[in-house]
């Protein structure tokens, strides 16, 4: 199978490879995998406000796998969360022009994306409660 | 267990040709009649009971019993239609055998036949589980690129997933005895079980290719 241009340029020149700190207030984690081909994507993000500010992904399989979290770091920086959530899979299918029997590396990275930016909220909603808390003590 | 309720009727089916109880699905072992089946259960095909627990050796002796009942060759002299008749005998009693001399497979048909949730259904991991896959590869991609760290550091992988190989196979053998209904909890249990060996098996192949 042939990769197209896209694919292969995201594959030789992977942006925003790497890692944020897990423990940051500021920082959503989220780990997908693949079971049927062992694919697994690390995507992270660092949030001011509502803002992505920075995003960073480890990904250890294809090169359609890599690619597609590539694509997502850098479509997702600068955008709300909100709008980062809106990032369907379709849109990075067309992008990297994959094919058929790539698609799931697309599906998995809007995952990736949704379960940054759940992991994230969870731990703003944390952070909110313990406030509260310390408010009524 | 449901099934052994449903069970009796088919087992005690008998053979339109010598009117004798059918074992199998696939041809009747006493007169060698090929059965006209669209059977996709390899238990039926067998004529063993549904459980995960397989006697490895009934297995093969059934398996070598029922080749000799369906193998085309014994059907050359005959008709076109007897001949093909045998062909696909054969080979869903190889597809059957495949599915139940294998751990995994097995599991896998059982989880489906169960009313359990598919593959596509129950995909994904726990983020502790996926998190540990990343470190796996971590060590494979050092070790790849010709490991600067810790020289044993593939040893100690291989023995990690080893042991968590075991575990989830142990696992499969207790979520599947007795055979879960639909809707038991223990069948999205047994599918986690399998993803998870498929990351381990993965892992296990990708170590096997660097120390080859």
């Amino acid at each position: 199978m042939a990769y197209s241009d896209k694919v292969l340029d995201h594959y030789n020149n992977p942006r925003n490879v790497g890692s944020l700190d897990k423990g940051s207030d500021k920082v959503g984690t989220g780990v997908v995998g693949a079971p049927e081909c062992g694919d697994v994507m690390k995507l992270q993000i660092e949030v001011e406000g509502d803002t992505i500010v920075d995003a960073k992904f480890k990904t250890f399989g294809c090169g359609s796998a890599i690619a597609s979290s590539s694509l997502a770091t850098e479509w997702i920086k600068g955008k709300t969360i909100d709008e980062a959530l809106a990032i369907n899979n379709t849109q990075i299918v067309a992008e990297l022009a994959l094919p058929p029997v790539k698609i799931h590396c697309s599906v998995l990275a809007e995952d990736a994306i949704k379960a940054a930016v759940s992991d994230f909220k969870a731990k703003r909603a944390e952070e909110a409660s313990k406030h509260t808390e310390g408010a009524q003590q | 267990m449901e099934i052994d309720v449903a069970e009796p009727e088919r087992s005690q089916a008998a053979c339109e040709r010598c009117g004798r109880p059918l074992e199998s699905t696939v041809a009747c072992l006493e007169c060698g009649a090929l059965l006209r089946t669209d059977e996709e259960d390899p238990f039926r095909a067998f004529g063993i009971e549904r459980a995960f627990e397989v006697d490895a050796k009934l297995l093969r002796k059934k398996l070598l019993k029922l080749q000799r009942a369906t193998h085309p060759d014994f059907f050359a002299t005959q008709g076109e239609a007897e001949r093909e008749a045998a062909e696909r005998a054969t080979s869903s009693l190889n597809a059957a055998f495949e599915i139940l001399s294998d751990d995994l497979r097995r599991a896998d048909w059982l989880v489906s036949a169960q009313g359990g949730p598919s593959r596509d259904d129950e995909r994904q991991m726990p983020q502790a589980f996926l998190m540990e896959v990343m470190e796996w590869n971590e060590v494979l991609e050092e070790a790849r690129d010709g490991g600067t760290g810790d020289p044993n550091a593939l040893a100690t992988l291989t023995s990690d997933l080893d042991a968590a190989r075991t575990t989830e196979l142990a696992g499969l053998e207790r979520d599947l005895t007795p055979l879960p209904a639909a809707g038991d909890e223990r069948l999205r249990t047994v599918r986690r079980r399998l993803n998870a060996l498929r990351y381990i098996d993965r892992a296990l192949g990708e170590i096997g290719t660097l120390t080859r």
